[in-house]
């Protein structure tokens, strides 16, 4: 009896001791293998007690033995693993990655800040009728967009559309208000191109008609907006201004996001960067389109895309935007 | 309009700090755009050095011949030696002077110094050393004043000009008066009346003027003036135009500049002697009739062009530009003065047909108050009288109708309505009084200088609403019903868009216009060559813009734009937004990326063989919304793919909602089939036929090897697919997989004289 407990401890210690694989595999077959003094032992087993002492001794040292491989493959697989050391500072595989361009978040932005004020978002031709671009929209007939000048004109009828206003016609024919939505697209302008102007360029125009708007409900409307594309600490501000289409007329004025409204370069010193045009709808467009101005009231504005981006982006040169440079399009 | 805010005190009180009155106007009037700080620095008593002098003694320094040696008295009890460049002067002139210390606008700081040895002890002021005006040919010479007076109390030597950008709708804001009117409202100020108190006696002679076109010109009054002096404009006025930004020429060009500016009524002065039977008719042109115009152009005239002319000629563009043969010059002597009113969209067609714009054609383009011409007629008179010597001889006042004041129903409550913020009517009135209005019951009467847009009750609402812009609340509409969500083909779009970047792809947005001539939407007068064609494909804009970036050394290029095509089509083109891109990789890379696009629609697309000129002959497929291909090697070096989609057509056949089918119930049974096939069979119409033939239960069906070779023979390929069986409502027993494979390859046989291979 006292020999096999010896027996059993003396291999235990073997076993926990063994340095590797091929010392445990030693003491595996010295105090467990075929010629082993425990297999020996019980192949000459005749009494029940002593067949379960002795398989009970088999268990257990079984259990010691494949707990210390089980250790040491361990300890190995940590061994092999300290020695596979990377440089983490090496760069990873390429994979392509591309972009949207800076005026296709733009007009994302423009387009998820009027979803989320429930509203519409629709787009129309560019080549455009006089009646559509000029004459429904109540621009009288010196007004210095109807020159050759300033407007593209393919013949006496025929335009490359100036702004996206024409919009609010179409809206307002196709639909019976409440109308609230917004016109985003392609305008073309006469101008040269220059850092901030280009013959071609984008624009976002709101228009909203139902029961009882006011100038009050404009200025909250675009204080939204320009949050929304700006930052939450924007102000706004309304100057008076004149377009053909909308009476009163006001230009949105947005708080410098350089100096914050104290002046600085950026906004020529006021504290203040011009937005666009906006108004409450005329009731001659009113007329235009047979809604009845006693009834219905509306407003509506208009601000540029390239402008957006270029205040959201910080960018000095629109031409940046036009001419398809993987090295500024990577930034966005 | 550039407004001295010294010219701006003659009619109202400026007291209130620049920049409150610039923000202020920015709101309620026009835009202030800058607030320009002109003459000298206010600062450190140098206003102060700058005194009235008058010349006591001037002779030629000893040392040099250029150089005048002179003393002047300026309060002091001694006489100041000082050394001056000019001879425009001599003894008994007034002159401004400057003091040692002084500190000139061009930032330089005077001292006592030595010239050629004689000491100069100031400076005796030419206009452009106090920024004045730009002359330097001799220095300024003022009326007769108490030596020692402040310069300051005589010239404006500090002033600011503000930058004012009215909108077309205010020609009464293309004058300094009606700046003042508004600031006067604003501030609740009086405003001065612009016509002096000095009589005029009105000559009983009258001139020969005759009106031919009473629509084209209202009215015409023509003062005839002799014994005129041309001169020089007396220092005030010079500077006053100087800092209107207009060029003094002589007193009675600068009197006709000097009333514009003041009040917004372009005049004109002719040679009297030189008009043709000393008579004045406004009519229209004759065909065939020219013009000398005072910039020397000679100019062909239409019919529709209202002339001012003589007995025998066109002698003025009404309202445009004069002539050169009837101009002011030096010699001179009997004037004939224009205040006339010219009708505005007349003045718009002649100046825009000639391309000549000017002060005047600026002006009356906008609508100038018909009744105008009165006071600044008269005020004009007042000057000729004052400055030039002159005597006013004869008069003429020829007018047709003028137009009546316009009397507009209106109510305070509408105003309030509008404006979303309540305003007492009895407040609403007084603004309105303020700006020249009258109230009578339920109407307001518009003054005539707003005649041309004040005529209905939203426009008297926004006089209202420009004075309480400020107070105006941030409000939301209240809605009643929203429908805050993208139409299917915007969701799709940006779908699109996710797809391509997602792929690597770079968005670029390029000129819709080209120098393109395959179509006929052409700007008959472009900007430049590179801008004149809408164009009918994004394709040749890809491959330019694929070009720059390998010039500029880009690597793993990938471009796409959404944009419009435009097909010509009858009245108006056909506009297809369309998507296209361009990448480095071959027609397999490139068809795999048009395949992504159409599965991340839920789409099915087919290609047949296509022919595009930018693309590969052989390489290039079609799919029903577009073309797809291998890059013309001519175009670009290396393989390159490139495609052209109509997103209309795409999002025809993209998927509608998902409906789920269940794929983990039932597992698939997995297979290969390898068919031989004639060369010339089409890969694409092998699996199309063997999903006609096994039906719903061939869950999947790919093409992973086509091998050619000896196994197979000369003229055929070997195609390998690998298929998955699969039923939603039941196991598929080996029966049910050899009986599809069955039916797969019979098909083929039958179709494609196929060989099974395995």
């Amino acid at each position: 009896m006292a020999d096999w407990l010896e027996y059993e401890a003396e291999a235990v210690r073997a076993a926990v001791s063994a340095p590797g694989i091929p010392e445990l595999e030693e003491v595996r077959v010295a105090y467990l293998g075929r010629k082993s003094p425990l297999a020996l032992a019980l192949r000459e087993v005749r009494d029940r007690d002593t067949g379960i002492l002795l398989n009970g001794i088999r268990t257990k040292l079984e259990g010691a033995v494949d707990a210390r491989e089980r250790e040491l493959e361990g300890e190995e697989l940590d061994r092999r693993l300290r020695e596979e050391v990377v440089d983490v500072t090496l760069p990873g595989e390429e994979l392509p990655l591309g972009n949207l361009h800076p005026i296709t978040q733009v007009r994302r932005a423009v387009e998820d800040a009027f979803l989320g004020l429930g509203w519409e978002v629709r787009d129309d031709r560019e080549v455009e009728t006089v009646e559509y671009n000029f004459d429904k929209l109540a621009f009288g007939p010196t007004h210095s967009a109807r020159s050759p000048r300033d407007t593209f004109f393919f013949d006496a009828d025929h335009v490359l559309r100036t702004e996206t206003s024409p919009s609010q016609i179409h809206e307002m024919e196709e639909k019976k208000p409440p109308i609230y939505m917004v016109s985003i697209g392609r305008v073309y302008r006469r101008d040269a191109i220059t850092a901030t102007r280009y013959p071609i360029f984008h624009q976002f125009e709101g228009l909203a008609v139902d029961r009882g708007l006011t100038l009050a409900d404009l200025k909250g409307t675009l204080l939204h907006v320009m949050r929304a594309l700006y930052g939450p600490e924007r102000r706004v501000r309304f100057r008076t201004h004149f377009f053909p289409f909308t009476e009163p007329s006001i230009e949105p004025d947005v708080s410098c996001g350089i100096c914050g409204g104290s002046g600085c370069r950026t906004c020529k010193f006021s504290g203040w960067i011009e937005m666009g045009g906006a108004g409450m709808v005329d009731p001659r467009v009113f007329e235009n389109v047979g809604l009845d101005p006693e009834e219905w009231s509306g407003f509506a504005f208009g601000c540029g895309l390239e402008r957006t981006a270029q205040l959201r982006y910080f960018i000095p040169d629109i031409r940046a935007l036009w001419e398809g440079d993987l090295r500024v399009l990577r930034q966005f | 309009m550039r407004v001295p805010v010294s010219w701006l005190r003659d009619y109202v009180a400026i007291d209130m700090p620049l920049d409150d009155l610039a923000t202020r106007l920015s709101v309620s009037t026009a835009e202030v755009e800058g607030v320009e700080a002109r003459g000298v620095a206010d600062d450190d008593g140098n206003l102060a050095l700058f005194k009235i002098g008058k010349v006591v003694e001037a002779e030629k320094h000893p040392n040099a011949d250029r150089l005048q040696i002179t003393k002047v008295d300026i309060g002091e009890a001694e006489p100041r030696s000082i050394v001056c460049g000019a001879w425009n002067f001599g003894v008994g002139a007034t002159v401004g002077v400057a003091l040692p210390g002084a500190r000139l606008p061009n930032g330089l700081e005077l001292d006592r110094r030595e010239v050629r040895g004689q000491v100069s002890d100031g400076m005796i002021l030419a206009e452009d050393e106090v920024g004045l005006g730009a002359d330097h040919a001799g220095i300024m010479l003022l009326p007769e004043t108490e030596p020692g007076t402040p310069l300051s109390d005589v010239l404006p030597l500090v002033d600011h000009v503000l930058l004012v950008e009215a909108t077309g709708n205010r020609p009464d804001l293309q004058s300094v008066y009606g700046l003042a009117r508004e600031i006067a409202t604003i501030y609740d100020l009086p405003l001065g009346d612009p016509i002096g108190d000095s009589p005029q006696t009105r000559p009983e002679k009258t001139v020969a003027v005759r009106i031919d076109d009473f629509e084209g010109c209202p009215r015409y009054i023509g003062n005839l003036f002799e014994n005129v002096a041309i001169g020089l404009s007396p220092q005030w006025l010079r500077t006053r135009l100087f800092l209107a930004g207009q060029r003094p020429i002589s007193n009675v060009v600068d009197i006709t500049n000097y009333v514009m500016f003041a009040l917004g009524n372009p005049l004109h002065a002719f040679d009297f002697t030189t008009l043709h039977g000393g008579e004045i008719i406004v009519r229209r042109a004759s065909p065939g009739e020219k013009l000398t115009t005072l910039d020397g152009v000679t100019r062909d005239l239409v019919e529709d062009d209202l002339l001012i002319a003589d007995a025998d000629r066109a002698v003025a563009l009404a309202g445009i530009m004069g002539g050169e043969a009837t101009e002011i010059g030096e010699a001179t002597t009997t004037v004939l003065l224009e205040a006339a009113n010219f009708e505005p969209f007349g003045i718009y067609r002649t100046s825009e047909r000639l391309r000549l714009r000017t002060e005047g054609s600026n002006r009356w383009e906008k609508g100038v108050d018909p009744y105008l011409a009165g006071p600044a007629a008269e005020v004009a008179t007042d000057l000729m009288l004052e400055l030039t010597g002159a005597t006013w001889t004869a008069a003429a006042d020829v007018k047709g109708e003028l137009p009546a004041r316009h009397v507009i129903t209106f109510r305070p409550e509408r105003a309030d309505a509008v404006i979303g913020i309540d305003t007492p009517p009895g407040d609403q009135y007084a603004l309105l009084d303020r700006l020249g209005y009258d109230h009578d019951g339920d109407s307001v009467v518009a003054p005539t200088w707003r005649g041309r847009d004040t005529t209905r009750e939203i426009d008297v609402v926004e006089e209202i609403a420009r004075f309480r812009l400020e107070d105006v609340p941030f409000t939301l509409p209240a809605r009643r019903e929203m429908n805050g969500l993208l139409t299917r083909d915007q969701q799709l779009r940006r779908r699109v868009e996710d797809v391509l970047a997602g792929l690597g792809f770079a968005e670029i947005y390029t000129p819709s216009l080209r120098p393109d001539d395959d179509t006929t939407w052409k700007l008959p007068e472009p900007i430049s060559v590179e801008l004149t064609a809408l164009r009918t494909s994004l394709l040749p804009s890809l491959v330019e813009a694929a070009r720059r970036n390998i010039d500029a050394g880009a690597h793993e290029i990938a471009l796409f734009e959404i944009a419009r095509v435009y097909l010509p089509a009858g009245d108006v083109p056909d506009e297809r937004v369309t998507v296209a891109g361009i990448t480095l990789g071959g027609f397999l890379h490139v068809k795999g990326v048009v395949e992504a696009l159409y599965a991340a629609l839920k789409a099915e697309p087919g290609f047949t063989r296509a022919q595009n000129a930018l693309l590969h002959p052989g390489k290039t497929a079609a799919t029903g919304a577009g073309v797809l291909g291998e890059v013309h090697p001519r175009e670009l070096e290396g393989e390159w793919g490139a495609f052209e989609l109509d997103l209309g057509r795409l999002f025809d056949v993209a998927g509608g909602p998902v409906v789920y089918r269940d794929v983990i119930t039932f597992p698939a049974v997995r297979q290969d089939i390898a068919v031989a096939v004639a060369e010339d069979v089409p890969v694409g119409d092998l699996v199309a036929a063997a999903r006609v033939a096994a039906g719903d239960e061939l869950r999947e069906i790919r093409v992973f090897d086509v091998y050619r070779g000896d196994q197979v023979g000369h003229g055929r390929k070997s195609v390998a697919f690998s298929v998955a069986y699969q039923s939603a409502d039941r196991t598929l027993t080996d029966e049910d997989a050899s009986r599809l494979r069955n039916a797969i390859v019979n098909a083929l046989a039958e179709r494609f004289g196929a060989e099974l291979r395995s």
